[in-house]
């Protein structure tokens, strides 16, 4: 049985990196007792794939994995169990079957959504010069070598909150190819207008970052992993 | 604390998780409704402390009481450390992230010599006066147990009073006591006269040191009727009532022991001669294999952990060791749960049941022969001979194992050349069981690891009286293992001697030691277990404006009637006993396994039923 879980992760842990978010939720599945399927050979380990990493710092309320389990359970059982066993910060929001021969969820997501919230930012200035740009040439560090990009390339809308004027929406491209961090994008548009970077860098002002959500699309429209499911 | 002002630090230093906390099975308290706030304080970074038993045994055992509110507090790393002070931040608990300052008790686990900068250090960034003589009832009372807390003589000016021996009991009355003083009115002094009455606590304050013209000790006195000559450590008696708990933080990091440790038995019967832990841990007081499985049961179901490692001084002495493994084995293998034995000695070394453990996960194993040759293993009393090695390490190929480490020390007392040679023939041994393996059972790539630790003369082994090996003579002998141990498959890990020096010089070092310290912190000195941060020309100026020197402590021969500064702890074994072992090692004889003939080591006076 394949399923898709989707979980949050809130402030009280945000610090930990993706490799402790899958052993947290390794373990946390075992003292849950979910009869989740290893892999085979030498080395096997519960079948667990992510969505996307998050990095350290970031909290999330759209967080995506994909578990198979060796023996069938009740969805709404599992969640609670398994909500049961989680450290306080990260919860389950919701599960979903899915067919064995899905293909996996990062191979799938495209869209990454952010909001980004800090004060002393202005961030319609840093709108206008986005807007005003042709394009924005950044390079982008590989595995081998340094590419030139162009930033806009990357982005799919960017806007201010209408009610709140320190909270900027970023709409970003995400995959497997690699992406840009949402905090280079900012610190990348601050430059652009201006604004006093020395500050933003490793996040010196009061700012957070928060994923809202991870979409993909089938037919030219954005889902998110659990579209099929009927409530 | 500005919570706003700390979440900016952490997200500009390396490994934010370490100050983070939440953990899964982290306490959480109202601290408004406990009488009393216990911080207790492991002098290293987050991975190192979390991986430290003790810690995770107590911080569960106070948290069971329900007027105390025991948090966790770790060292800063020096990115962290740097921020907070430029912040203005002060050293905080990771439950809550209140300032220590503003706790009853700090409590400091002593578990190396060279982790006493950063007690300093820490209680510096706390804003608590470092002497103990500067603290008022507005500061918390600062308390060390532990290993070195033996002799806790070097750290004597920072300390208001000392544990001696095991904590749970002990922690107990004094938690108790300490609450009647909090509501008394009575002044500091008082609640330390009415700790020192209770067994096992040791308060240096009320002890005078002097000293000899030749610098050596004279006598250590009681200044006060409240004080006893000697202070007798505290013993657990029943090993399977004493408190074990049943749910243990999960670290989100990756810790250096990120496992369940399942603690077997406390105690060692070997006797080997340069082993501290061997002497003060006595007697050997064992858990039951029903406790046991009780214990591993448990806490897997409430950690989902993967690995529990079977944890003692000398494991494969566990009376019903194979059969514990192997319930071990039938209640976890469909949990997936890997067992893991981390100290094996040579001699009992069982082929199938090594060969069950292996069936869930396969770790390296270790092997500690310590030395070269069968005339120095019997005079450091470590029974173990050539053939077991051999057997051991033929076993272990031919089920598969092809990765060996050989633990070793050099600078052991009556050491000769031909010792050291015998480490680099014992390992050409090694390396033919090898090759002599059936090719079919034996896996590819052989590879040994030989590491070389420089010997330490610790407090209350029959070793104390003996002085370290100059620097320059053990730089000498890792050259010349290095040549000889220059063979395919082999890799040769040494430390410089520098470390061991500044060693030697506190686990054997008296009061005056902690000027030493105070100068050393006040120079930078810090982390000094970690060698990127281990700044020894602090320590050798430190030592330098104090008048004293380190060889005065590490490279004295010691005689039988010098009063040494410990002589006032009771750890059981007594003096004369050690003494004895000292001059049968220099006679190259042996003293067998106590559970097989008692040796009358004198921990049987410590207590009814002992042993």
């Amino acid at each position: 049985m394949r399923i898709i879980l989707k979980y949050t992760r809130g402030e009280r842990v945000k610090y930990i990196s993706h490799l402790d978010l899958m052993r947290t939720m390794q373990r946390a599945v075992r003292r849950a007792d979910i009869p989740i399927a290893y892999s085979q050979g030498f080395n096997p380990h519960p079948i667990m794939a992510f969505a996307s990493a998050l990095a350290v710092g970031i909290t999330s309320e759209g967080e995506y994995m994909d578990i198979v389990l060796s023996v069938p359970m009740s969805l709404p059982v599992l969640k609670e169990k398994l909500n049961h066993a989680l450290p306080k910060g990260i919860a389950i929001l919701d599960v979903m079957e899915i067919d064995k021969k899905a293909p996996s969820l990062m191979s799938l997501i495209e869209r990454a959504d952010y909001k980004v919230t800090a004060m002393g930012i202005d961030w319609n200035r840093a709108l206008t010069a986005y807007g005003e740009a042709p394009e924005i040439l950044v390079e982008k560090q590989g595995k081998r070598r340094v590419t030139t990009i162009d930033l806009k390339d990357s982005i799919y809308s960017i806007g201010v909150d209408q009610e709140n004027q320190e909270t900027l929406h970023l709409s970003m491209k995400i995959g497997s190819k690699g992406s840009l961090k949402p905090e280079f994008v900012v610190e990348t548009l601050l430059k652009l207008s201006g604004q006093d970077t020395d500050q933003w860098e490793g996040l010196g002002i009061p700012a957070s970052i928060h994923r809202t959500g991870l979409y993909y699309r089938i037919n030219g429209e954005w889902v998110t992993p659990l579209f099929r499911k009927k409530d | 604390m500005d919570k706003l002002l700390l979440d900016r630090i952490m997200s500009q230093v390396t490994k934010p998780v370490r100050y983070m906390g939440n953990e899964y099975n982290m306490v959480e308290k109202n601290s408004n409704e406990v009488s009393i706030r216990f911080a207790f304080a492991f002098p290293d970074v987050y991975e190192v402390g979390m991986s430290h038993l003790g810690m995770k045994i107590l911080y569960h055992w106070l948290n069971e009481r329900v007027d105390t509110y025991c948090e966790r507090v770790f060292a800063p790393w020096v990115d962290m450390e740097e921020k907070m002070r430029e912040s203005e931040i002060p050293l905080f608990s990771l439950e809550t992230k209140t300032p220590i300052a503003e706790f009853d008790i700090v409590g400091f686990t002593l578990q190396y010599e060279l982790s006493y900068t950063n007690i300093l250090n820490m209680l510096d960034l706390a804003g608590i006066p470092l002497l103990a003589e500067q603290r008022t009832k507005e500061h918390p009372f600062v308390i060390v147990g532990g290993p070195c807390a033996y002799n806790s003589e070097p750290i004597a000016d920072f300390v208001d009073l000392v544990t001696l021996g095991e904590g749970e009991e002990l922690i107990s009355e004094l938690l108790d006591e300490y609450k009647k003083w909090k509501g008394s009115g009575e002044s500091r002094r008082a609640f330390l006269e009415r700790a020192a009455q209770i067994p096992g606590i040791y308060v240096p304050s009320f002890y005078d040191v002097t000293y000899l013209e030749d610098g050596r000790v004279e006598s250590v006195k009681p200044n006060t009727n409240v004080a006893k000559e000697q202070v007798a450590k505290r013993i657990v008696h029943d090993m399977d009532q004493v408190y074990f708990p049943d749910r243990i933080i999960v670290p989100f990091m990756d810790i250096v022991h990120d496992r369940i440790m399942l603690e077997l038995f406390r105690g060692c019967t070997r006797g080997c001669r340069f082993c501290q832990a061997g002497m003060i841990y006595r007697p050997v007081r064992e858990r039951s294999q029903e406790r046991l499985l009780e214990m591993a049961e448990k806490l897997v179901k409430s950690t989902g952990y993967e690995e529990v490692s079977l944890s003692s001084l000398s494991s494969s002495d566990y009376s019903s060791l194979e059969d514990l493994v192997k319930q071990l084995m039938k209640r976890f293998e469909e949990k997936r749960v890997a067992l893991s034995l981390p100290s094996l000695r040579l001699d009992s070394f069982d082929k199938e049941y090594i060969q069950e453990m292996q069936k869930v996960r396969k770790t390296g194993l270790t092997f500690a022969p310590e030395a070269g040759s069968q005339r120095l293993r019997d005079v450091i009393n470590k029974g173990v001979t050539q053939e077991d090695l051999v057997s051991a390490v033929s076993d272990a190929f031919e089920s598969g194992w092809n990765s060996v480490k050989l633990y070793f020390m050099i600078g052991l007392p009556t050491e000769t050349q031909e010792d050291l040679q015998g480490i680099a023939d014992l390992t050409k041994e090694v390396a033919q069981c090898y090759y002599r393996a059936d090719r079919a059972k034996r896996q590819k790539g052989l590879k040994i690891t030989v590491s070389t630790s420089s010997f330490v003369p610790k407090p209350f082994t029959p070793f104390q009286w003996v002085p370290q090996d100059a620097m320059e003579q053990l730089r000498k002998k890792q050259e010349f293992l290095k040549r000889a141990l220059r063979m395919k498959n082999v890799n040769y890990n040494w430390h410089d001697p520098e470390t061991s020096l500044l060693e030697a010089a506190f686990a054997l070092g008296d009061r005056r030691l902690g000027r030493v310290l105070l100068s050393a912190w006040k120079k930078g000195a810090k982390f000094d277990g970690w060698s990127e941060q281990f700044n020894m020309k602090a320590w050798m100026e430190a030592f330098e404006e104090n008048n004293l020197q380190p060889e005065f402590y590490a490279h004295r021969k010691r005689e039988k009637d010098e009063v040494l500064p410990w002589d006032h702890i009771d750890v059981g074994v007594t003096k004369a006993f050690l003494w004895h072992e000292w001059q049968k090692a220099l006679k190259g004889e042996t003293t067998p396994d106590c559970r097989i003939d008692c040796s009358g080591c004198g921990i049987r006076r410590l207590g009814e039923g002992l042993c």
